[in-house]
């Protein structure tokens, strides 16, 4: 990693775990009175952060390229089975929780150490669906990101 | 410090906040932001894979700014887990949360992201998968919680 890179990744991450705990999210009432539809703030607080990103890509799109990385590759793929599937499984969770992955740990950071137990969970869901796809040999999942640049 | 701004940080100024966080990512490092993608590098060695180098940054930098938050941001105040550790004692309710977070990691590796992964940036980047996963998750999390909110009779 470039120092460019590397900062711009901590400026980032650390900017955004600050908001997530600012959010308040980590408090299982806010996301769960969010899907008894009885608290709007999680669909405002998500339908306005995709706005703003949609606006901000539209610009980086005319732009075309990227500080550290070289020419813009936006995701785009085609819909599969397994994200119905896979997000029908993280819905049980989301819902039955009232937590996500980022939320797990503004919760812990927070003290609130009924995290660290979902955190186990999550560790242990990720490990196990490496272990089907292994059985079923499948190249393993992980996260699509385009490769980042070599230094200029 | 900022106690001034009370409990809960308004919408309008987080949801614009990770919606720059996402931009800036895409923006710096051509990278969509994660945190599943995050979580899944730090077993990577388990797996004998490598993940790339800024997945393990962005996860300490994401526990760093939400620790500040803590120290510095309004009181956040957690005992137990709200009205689910009103109805389930600690014991169930342990099991039942580490269950939670199973069906977390192995539903966003078997979809290939999170809320912030497929929800915030493969949305905002109008991937198909990422609107087809988003709207599934969370029409089933309504679905399960407005159950859960009939089966305990209004408990939850």
């Amino acid at each position: 990693m470039t120092r460019g890179v590397r900062w711009s990744v901590l400026a980032v991450g650390a900017a955004f775990g600050f908001l997530l705990t600012v959010s308040g999210l980590g408090d299982y009432e806010t996301i769960h009175d969010g899907l008894l539809l009885e608290d709007p703030y999680i669909f405002l607080m998500m339908g306005s952060a995709m706005a703003v990103a949609f606006a901000g890509l539209a610009v980086l799109r005319r732009l075309g390229r990227t500080r550290y990385a070289g020419p813009l590759t936006l995701p785009h793929a085609r819909v599969e089975r397994r994200h119905v599937y896979g997000g029908a499984v993280f819905g049980v969770g989301f819902g039955v929780g009232a937590t996500c992955p980022g939320m797990t740990v503004v919760m812990t950071t927070t003290g609130g150490l009924y995290g660290l137990v979902i955190l186990v969970g999550l560790l242990g869901g990720l490990w196990l669906r490496g272990r089907v796809e292994r059985r079923q040999r499948q190249p393993l999942s992980t996260e699509p990101t385009p490769p980042v640049a070599a230094p200029a | 410090m900022l106690d001034w701004i009370g409990p809960q940080v308004p919408w309008w100024v987080t949801g614009p906040g990770v919606g720059l966080c996402v931009v800036a990512l895409y923006g710096l490092i051509n990278a969509r932001l994660g945190v599943s993608g995050a979580w899944l590098a730090t077993i990577a060695p388990v797996e004998g894979w490598r993940p790339e180098p800024w997945r393990r940054s962005f996860l300490l930098a994401l526990v760093g700014g939400s620790l500040i938050a803590a120290l510095v941001g309004p009181p956040v105040v957690v005992h137990g887990y709200g009205r689910l550790s009103e109805l389930l004692g600690p014991p169930a309710l342990m099991v039942v949360l580490l269950l939670v977070g199973v069906a977390l990691g192995y539903g966003s590796r078997w979809a290939g992201g999170c809320t912030s992964g497929h929800g915030m940036s493969g949305c905002a980047a109008g991937s198909p998968d990422s609107l087809v996963m988003t709207a599934t998750f969370f029409s089933v999390a309504v679905l399960v919680t407005l159950a859960l909110h009939a089966l305990t009779g209004g408990r939850l």
